[in-house]
């Protein structure tokens, strides 16, 4: 009981840059909106799309997070602006404002479940819940089984960095 | 050293001998011993002394529930020491450093046992109705000797320097306690593939089946059936099982809070282990299977070391194999001590006698007795137990047909086991607010109607026996399952040999003596006697809420787990009322006490609170800022250059700022991006001033204010497009003015279409300010002329700088020509040291927030929640000029009109030039009328903002005065300590007030 336990199956990195969009628009405007970026923007909380390297989350009644590589940045915002006259809407470059980091393994959801409340269990693989960890927002997304994603803002880093590291500390003596 | 161990009983590893001392004093004990049960089986009951009368006390249980034999621990090194550790649970380990409490100069010879002699001095209510005179003898005597005197055990001085840890769990079924209840409903829960979490205090799961000779289930042994049951949950998935792990707290919506210790047993612990985790529980369903608490006998002598429960007896039997003593007196009102009896006896114990209580007892536990050649005297009290180390013997009479003692005799015995009778343990869910219903028949409370999704299974409500407990575990599964929309599964366990019985409620045992002098203990570790509860009433407590609070009973760490219900006994017969009429006070989380580290969790040293730091900050400590917290943000504060204290740093600073060029990390100002077709409208709807017509590429200075009419935030806005804001907000306001915002916009103006994003990290910002600003920055700039004509002051445009692209404003917080540049967070840094690189030209000096706020305060600038304090209007804070006066309405307008808003006489915001230049107020000095030597004098304001101003060399400051605007020029006092400062009033634009050096 005292050894350090060695088959944790953990591994936790930062994410490289990549575009995030914050979207708002009323729920009547989805479909247009949905056609413009080539996804099915998702109707329900806790709801996700993809379509390429392009993701789309939904984090409030009128809220949607996009993900999309660095290079779509600008065509994705070229999209969208040539639609507001008939579909009013708001997308803001959050780019930056948001970092990523994976953690995976099958002792993911355990490091994870230290400093959140959510049931992250439930949350099906693809979608993504926005939420807290510990105090700081995050999005939480699921990509595989043992595969999830944290977004938060870039001074939220540091904080849940080292969070997440004294946690596989913690899980690596087995106790 | 005497050995009271019993060969071939206990659960306790045999082969393995640990080495622990107590008081300096080296014992053994094998592992799986706890120290109450390793000293215990060296003959030793003596643990600790009581808290009030310093009464030598040994353990009365073998659980949690211990008020008595409470003792310090350490765990090595430093920091590592914990007073009040309940010796009935710490496990021993190699090393393991234990010590009694309370006692001076030895736990045998202890000085401050003069207490007990004087114990009718000491009475209830000693305090209350001692020290209330003299009245000036409170502070300085009693209060300090009372202090001093309060409390058990020593508190630790040193950090700890223990991790504790926290999860959060979600499951569908959690289970509290796992003995036959607890048990059985999780084989039944777990069977049905429901996720299932059992937990338990003790070591190992089983509870009492551990505790208990003969009882066999579906035919094996329990002890074996216990096993099989731990390995079958072990091996399933859908089953975690936490033993050392107590439910401490039931909270809302099935919030379970579990206490998990984890290392406290071990000799070595592995680097970084956690001592202790937090388990936050979100289960769907609840089954509270915590069964009962052995309820003490209250008679003269019954804290004497070597008094206890006989449950407890069972289980240093059983559990640990050790005989509580050779010759044992069994004193009860209920059948369940008798089997205590029959075990210690067919252990090699001599029981000295049985006396119970009742009138009568059942047939074939006599006939058990005689069996096993046990004297029996039913329908006898106890009126006393001789010794005070250690009990020598009980005084027992026989009840006459008046319940009169009568024919005393003393029966020699080296323990005595009492049983009251058993207290269901309903404390977490009293915790849930669930009622609680008297049951007449057994004189005890039992659970009610509830609240949230639980279910009480077992001895828990009441029942007894393991037949009907371990069933009951069965049903209450079973209904758990049903609301999970699981199958039910029928099966039921079998027990043969069991043992049930049952019991009377009694009051103190009836004596012959004088009952003024028997100390017949109901809170142990309190030290509150039956007399003391009587005389609670005598003195007009009618509510055991008072009878409590008079008498401190149930007050203590284990919140009246023994006292409880036999105070409300007392209290009851005292009153001559039933005792639901007297009531139950409410327990409280945490069931049993838990460690601040446990409630802490990660939040400690650097973790302890989230500290935000700009892309700049790295810098900015390469570079030898000071800092200062501001909201959750470490922000630069100055600049110190060798030699140089915060003063003459600022003062650098300012000057050089104003002479030709500071350079500012104004990053953690907040930034909201409104987006949308009505952005103008919701602009004008939440900020006092007109947006309409503010056009692409121009910006205004924003003020907001709450429903109330007083001042919230402020920043500079800019509007990017017809349809897009930039908003600033302060640094300290950028969430709240974010939700505030969100608020209107979902509860009150639904309708309209505009949307808000938080875009404070996603933008780096400098500031640049001083009459070189523009110089330096220009050489970067592509795709913007910014001339001081054609980008005038309070423009703004997106463009490239540095080849970053960028919003750019052209505003100034200094009163110099200023810009402010917005790049990507991630480009913050890069384009600093590019500015800073160029601005060596121009001699730039970097500052902080100490700087901006002097050069600010030179202006007239106010800062918000420094200058303004929540009562402040935009007419107090010579704002009026920022309202839109042609609006219909913006959040606060309709208060801007009370009358109160508009008296003469309301402080307003002024500046304040001391008499003698070089003294800076204080701020937050009071302000009084000039010459005003009265006392009290009437404060008529006070100082916000202090500052020492390089620029015009003599100390400024501003401040809110009452009826300040028609003022100036008058003269005030500020009294600080050491002096009183004149000062006069004046305008609060100190420097350059024409503003011409804005639009250079």
């Amino acid at each position: 009981m005292t050894q350090a336990r060695i088959d944790l199956d953990l591994n936790v990195r930062d994410l490289p840059f990549s575009g995030k969009f914050s979207l708002r628009c009323r729920q009547d405007k989805r479909p247009a909106l949905s056609k413009a970026l080539g996804l099915d923007l998702p109707g329900k909380i806790g709801g996700s799309a993809g379509a390429g390297t392009r993701r789309a989350f939904c984090v409030g009644p009128d809220e949607w997070m996009i993900l999309c590589s660095e290079a779509e940045r600008a065509e994705l915002a070229k999209v969208c602006a040539a639609l507001y006259g008939g579909t009013p809407h708001s997308l803001v470059d959050v780019s930056f404002r948001e970092v990523g980091i994976a953690v995976s393994g099958r002792d993911s959801a355990t490091l994870l479940s230290m400093f959140c409340a959510r049931d992250l269990s439930r949350i099906a693989v693809g979608g993504g819940v926005r939420t807290l960890f510990d105090t700081a927002q995050a999005l939480i997304l699921r990509d595989g089984s043992f595969d999830y994603q944290l977004y938060v803002w870039r001074s939220f880093h540091p904080h849940v960095s080292a969070l997440l590291g004294v946690g596989e500390s913690e899980l690596r003596t087995g106790l | 050293m005497a050995d009271y161990r019993v060969a071939g009983k206990g659960r306790i590893n045999r082969r393995k001998t640990i080495r622990f001392t107590f008081d300096g004093r080296s014992f053994t004990g094998f592992e799986g011993d706890t120290v109450a049960s390793a000293l215990l089986a060296n003959g030793v009951h003596l643990m600790g002394r009581s808290f009030k009368y310093h009464r030598p006390r040994g353990p009365v249980t073998a659980g949690s529930e211990e008020p008595n034999a409470l003792i310090g621990t350490s765990r090595g090194t430093k920091g590592r020491f914990e007073p009040n550790t309940r010796a009935t649970v710490q496990e021993i380990h190699d090393g393991l450093e234990a010590t009694s409490q309370n006692k001076w100069p030895s736990l045998k010879v202890d000085v401050g046992e003069v207490n007990d002699k004087l114990h009718k001095l000491f009475a209830a209510g000693f305090y209350y109705k001692t020290f209330m005179w003299p009245k000036s003898f409170w502070d300085r005597v009693y209060e300090p000797f009372i202090r001093s005197a309060a409390g058990l055990g020593v508190s630790p001085t040193e950090i700890d320097p223990d991790t504790y840890a926290s999860r959060y769990l979600h499951c569908d079924l959690l289970i509290v306690g796992a003995g036959s209840a607890g048990l059985g409903a999780a084989l039944t829960a777990a069977r049905s593939g429901a996720h299932v979490v059992l937990v338990d205090e003790n070591v190992e799961l089983g509870g009492s089946l551990l505790c208990e000779d003969g009882i066999e289930i579906d035919g094996r042994a329990a002890s074996d059936w216990v096993e099989a049951a731990r390995d079958e949950l072990a091996e399933m998935d859908n089953v975690r099982t936490l033993t050392r792990t107590t439910a401490i707290g039931y909270y809302h919506e099935n919030m379970v809070a579990l206490a998990q210790k984890l290392t406290d047993h071990l000799a070595q612990v592995p680097e970084h282990a956690p001592r202790e985790r937090m388990w936050r529980v979100r289960a769907k369903q609840v089954v509270l299977a915590q069964g009962a608490l052995e309820r003490p006998l209250m008679f003269d002598g019954n804290d004497r070391p070597g008094v206890m429960l006989a449950g407890s007896a069972q289980t240093y039997l059983h559990k640990y194999g050790v005989l509580v003593g050779r010759n044992v007196a069994i004193a009860t009102s209920h059948d369940s001590a008798w089997y205590a009896a029959f075990d210690l006896a067919d252990a090699g114990a001599k029981i000295a006698a049985i006396i119970d209580v009742r009138a009568d007892a059942d047939a074939a536990l006599r006939a058990e007795a005689d069996r096993r050649g046990i004297r029996v005297h039913v329908n006898h009290t106890v009126t006393h137990a001789r010794g005070r180390l250690r009990v020598k013997g009980l005084r027992v009479a026989r009840q006459n047909g008046a319940g009169r003692p009568t024919g005393a005799f003393v029966i020699g015995c080296d323990a005595v086991l009492m049983s009251g009778g058993w207290t269901p343990s309903l404390h977490l869910f009293s915790h849930t607010k669930g009622s609680l219903h008297w049951d007449e028949e057994t004189g005890v409370f039992l659970p009610g109607e509830k609240t949230e999704n639980c279910h009480i299974a077992g001895a828990g409500r009441g029942l007894w026996g393991h037949q009907n407990t371990v069933n009951d575990g069965v049903l209450a599964a079973n209904a758990a399952l049903a609301s999970l929309g699981h199958d039910a599964h029928e099966a039921r366990f079998a027990v043969s040999k069991d043992r049930p019985g049952s019991g009377i409620v009694v009051r103190e045992l009836p004596t012959d003596a004088n009952a003024a002098n028997a100390r017949a203990f109901t809170d142990f570790q309190n030290d509150v006697t039956a007399k003391d509860i009587r005389l609670a009433v005598k003195h007009g407590m009618r509510s055991i809420e008072h009878v409590k609070r008079f008498t401190t009973n149930g007050m203590a760490t284990d919140q009246g787990k023994m006292a409880n219900m036999n105070g409300l006994n007392v209290a009851a017969d005292q009153l001559g009322r039933p005792a639901p009429k007297v009531g139950l006070t409410t327990f409280r989380p945490p069931y049993t006490p838990t460690t601040f580290g446990t409630f802490a969790g990660y939040h400690k040293e650097e973790l302890f609170e989230l500290t935000r730091k700009t892309p700049i900050d790295g810098w900015a400590e390469e570079n030898g800022a000071a800092f200062e917290p501001v909201s959750l943000w470490r922000r630069a504060w100055y600049f110190p250059q060798a030699g140089e204290d915060m003063r003459t740093a600022v003062a650098r600073e300012c000057a050089a700022t104003r002479k030709s060029l500071g350079m500012f990390d104004a990053s953690t100002l907040g930034k909201i991006e409104v987006v949308g077709p009505d952005a103008a409208e919701f602009m004008n709807r939440m900020y006092t001033n007109p947006w309409t017509k503010l056009g692409v590429g121009r910006c205004r200075y924003g003020l907001l204010l709450g429903e109330d009419g007083f001042i919230r935030d402020d920043g500079v806005i800019g509007r990017m497009s017809q349809d897009r804001f930039h908003v600033t907000t302060t640094t300290g306001g950028a969430a709240r003015v974010l939700t505030m915002m969100e608020h209107y916009l979902q509860t009150e103006w639904p309708d309209l279409d505009v949307w808000l994003t938080s875009t404070t990290e996603q933008w780096s910002t400098i500031a640049l300010n001083g009459p070189n600003a523009r110089n330096v920055l220009e050489p970067f700039v592509e795709g913007l002329d910014i001339s001081g004509d054609a980008f005038a002051h309070m423009s703004v445009a997106e463009c490239t700088v540095a080849g970053f692209e960028a919003r750019l404003f052209r505003i100034s917080f200094t009163g110099e020509l200023g810009f402010e540049v917005n790049v990507p967070s991630a480009h913050g840094r890069a384009l600093w040291e590019k500015l800073h690189a160029e601005g060596r030209k121009y001699d730039v000096c970097v500052y902080g927030t100490e700087t901006m706020h002097v050069l600010r305060a030179e202006k007239g600038y106010i800062i918000v929640g420094q200058d303004t304090d929540g009562t402040v209007t935009p007419m107090d804070a010579g704002l009026s000029w920022a309202i839109g006066k042609k609006k219909l309405d913006f959040v606060g307008k309709r208060s801007l009109d009370r009358p109160d808003m508009l008296v003469p006489d309301r402080k307003q915001l002024v500046g304040l030039l001391t008499e003698d230049p070089e003294t800076v107020l204080e701020e937050g000095a009071q302000i009084v009328e000039h010459g005003d030597t009265g006392l009290p004098a009437r404060m008529i304001g006070h100082v916000t903002s202090s500052y020492w101003s390089a620029a015009l060399n003599r100390s400024i400051a501003m401040a809110m005065v009452e009826g300040g605007f028609d003022r100036h020029g008058k003269s005030v006092d500020i009294p600080m300590p050491g002096a009183t400062h004149g000062a006069k009033i004046t305008g609060t634009n100190f420097y350059d007030p024409e503003g011409s050096r804005i639009n250079m």
